[in-house]
């Protein structure tokens, strides 16, 4: 038997969903820049820091309830579990190219995301930095998941070409 | 890796896609593997052998650029 952990293709479509979602809901938490108030909501947390007045001390508090607003939890839920789906679920014919195709995109996607991450780490300070991580927790399942389709794409081509 | 998978095909008169459902992996894979894109695995070579009906070195001949580092 074969296991190259990979889910079946159904998951494609339900990915492509969840994954725009995530990323139009993404677009407008960074340009709007506001939670909306639904998503305010009282969360358990195995961890947490709440900062009390005195600026510079804090407290963390271990399995407690805190308030929230989950809109940016959503978003991440969304783009990594859409993105996971869109990238790892079988093509309509999962063959051995096209697991080739597969590990050099990913190997790909994750040389693109480093080098990305050590110029952020080398040349970019303060908040900003930050933003970039945040950025970098999805690049890598983006990255691959364009390489791949484009690959996928020119060879699609190029074989209705030649026959 | 030199391929006579054309030749054979053309024996045959089948077409990319029709061989590639034979040996279930789709047709870009044929076509990648004719252009000599592509170096198959063992088991997809043996598979086309048996649908050609003959041998895996009738239609994959390795070529001297293959022992190159």
């Amino acid at each position: 038997m074969k296991t190259n952990y990979l889910l079946p293709n159904a998951f494609k479509k339900i990915g492509w969903v969840l994954f725009s979602v995530g990323i139009i809901s993404g677009l407008y938490s960074i340009f709007v820049n506001e939670s909306p108030a639904l998503f305010d909501a009282k969360v358990f947390a195995f961890l947490v820091d709440k900062f009390t007045l005195t600026i510079g001390s804090k407290n963390t508090e271990f399995f407690t309830i805190y308030e929230n607003n989950i809109f940016d939890e959503l978003i991440c839920i969304l783009l990594i579990v859409g993105g996971i789906f869109v990238a790892f679920s079988k093509q309509r014919i999962e063959d051995e190219f096209i697991s080739k195709i597969r590990v050099e995109s990913l190997i790909w996607a994750t040389y693109c995301n480093y080098i990305i991450l050590l110029l952020a780490i080398l040349f970019v300070y303060g908040v900003s930095f930050f933003s970039i991580m945040i950025f970098n927790m999805f690049t890598v399942l983006m990255f691959f998941i364009i390489r791949f389709n484009w690959a996928y794409f020119k060879l699609k081509k190029t074989a209705n070409n030649e026959e | 890796m030199k391929n006579n998978l054309k030749v054979e095909r053309a024996k045959k008169n089948m077409t990319q896609a029709e061989l590639a459902e034979k040996v279930q992996v789709s047709r870009q894979t044929i076509n990648a593997i004719e252009s000599g894109g592509y170096n198959l695995s063992t088991i997809l070579a043996l598979k086309i052998a048996e649908v050609f009906e003959t041998e895996v070195q009738i239609i994959f001949e390795l070529e001297a650029k293959d022992w190159k580092k």
